[in-house]
């Protein structure tokens, strides 16, 4: 069994564990647009891609990269203890990019009786442009 | 542009049965190796029913029941001018393999904005609430959709 996170032991400023992903693949946004249902050429024909204006052919789909985010949170806060998770797409990515993913604990406090973290998620590529940012709200366990 | 007077417009519901070859096949799509989504007995000894749908699942119902198209038609958008410009979940509830839910999605609001070098946009908020077979609400999910024009 995973290691249980409490409420105790998370505190305002502390980092997620930074996840890496990548280099990303065309192959990938093949894979992603079966699973997703998202078959917008965009992320999988250049010819399509360059004919709209991306003169370096396809890029990924914003909502991949959400995934890899949502990787990164649920990899340290569990899937059970989520509550809300939400980002600003504010960045195109490539393929070849490598992305990576942190985020910080902002704040923690006691609402309604659940022990909320609410925390930020940022993904960027290896030149440190940001392709998402955005924020969740965990409720954790306490040891009491 | 996007027609204003589509605001508070509810469409008919997205009925969605939740397949467990999904989960995973939107898992292994991400390359997240968490073994809560890919393993049943994973997921039991973390404390859950079964595998659990991943944080994004809910974009799969969104846009293989093509309901996404079906909406941007409806409200006069250009989909050629389409961005994704923010994805919002509220999580009530854990989706389970076998659930069949259910999502109502209904146009929020749709607000004109200038971007700073002066182009316009309508900015479309789309919400949808998704129940369980069981009636309970499960989450909510908030889209920003952006016509650029």
């Amino acid at each position: 069994m995973a290691q249980e996170l409490f409420y105790e032991d998370v505190n305002v400023g502390d980092d997620m564990p930074e996840l890496t992903k990548g280099p990303l693949q065309k192959l990938q946004h093949v894979m992603y647009a079966g699973a997703s249902g998202d078959f917008n050429p965009l992320h999988t024909d250049d010819d399509f891609a360059r004919a709209v204006g991306m003169k370096d052919g396809v890029i990924a789909h914003g909502m991949l990269i959400m995934g890899f985010a949502g990787q990164a949170i649920t990899g340290w806060v569990p899937k059970k203890y989520l509550k809300k998770f939400g980002v600003r797409f504010s960045g195109m990515t490539k393929p070849g990019s490598t992305i990576s993913i942190t985020g910080k604990v902002m704040d923690k406090r006691v609402e309604n009786g659940e022990n909320i973290i609410f925390c930020e998620v940022v993904a960027r590529d290896e030149n440190e442009d940001v392709k998402i940012t955005g924020h969740f709200e965990a409720s954790l366990p306490s040891r009491d | 542009m996007a027609d204003l007077s589509k605001v508070g417009t509810e469409y008919s519901p997205i009925i969605w049965e939740v397949e467990r070859g999904k989960i995973k096949e939107l898992t292994k799509a991400i390359g997240d190796p968490n073994p809560v989504y890919l393993d049943k007995e994973a997921a039991i000894a973390e404390g859950y029913k079964d595998s659990p749908a991943p944080p994004t699942f809910l974009t799969v119902p969104m846009l293989w029941s093509d309901k996404m198209p079906a909406i941007i038609n409806d409200l006069k958008i250009n989909f050629m001018m389409v961005l994704h410009g923010e994805e919002e979940y509220e999580y009530y509830r854990q989706i389970y393999p076998g659930d069949i839910i259910t999502g109502t999605p209904k146009v929020t609001s749709i607000e004109e904005k200038e971007s700073k070098s002066g182009s316009k946009m309508d900015m479309v908020t789309l919400e949808v609430l998704y129940k369980n077979q069981r009636g309970e609400d499960v989450a909510k999910s908030r889209s920003l959709i952006i016509e650029r024009k």
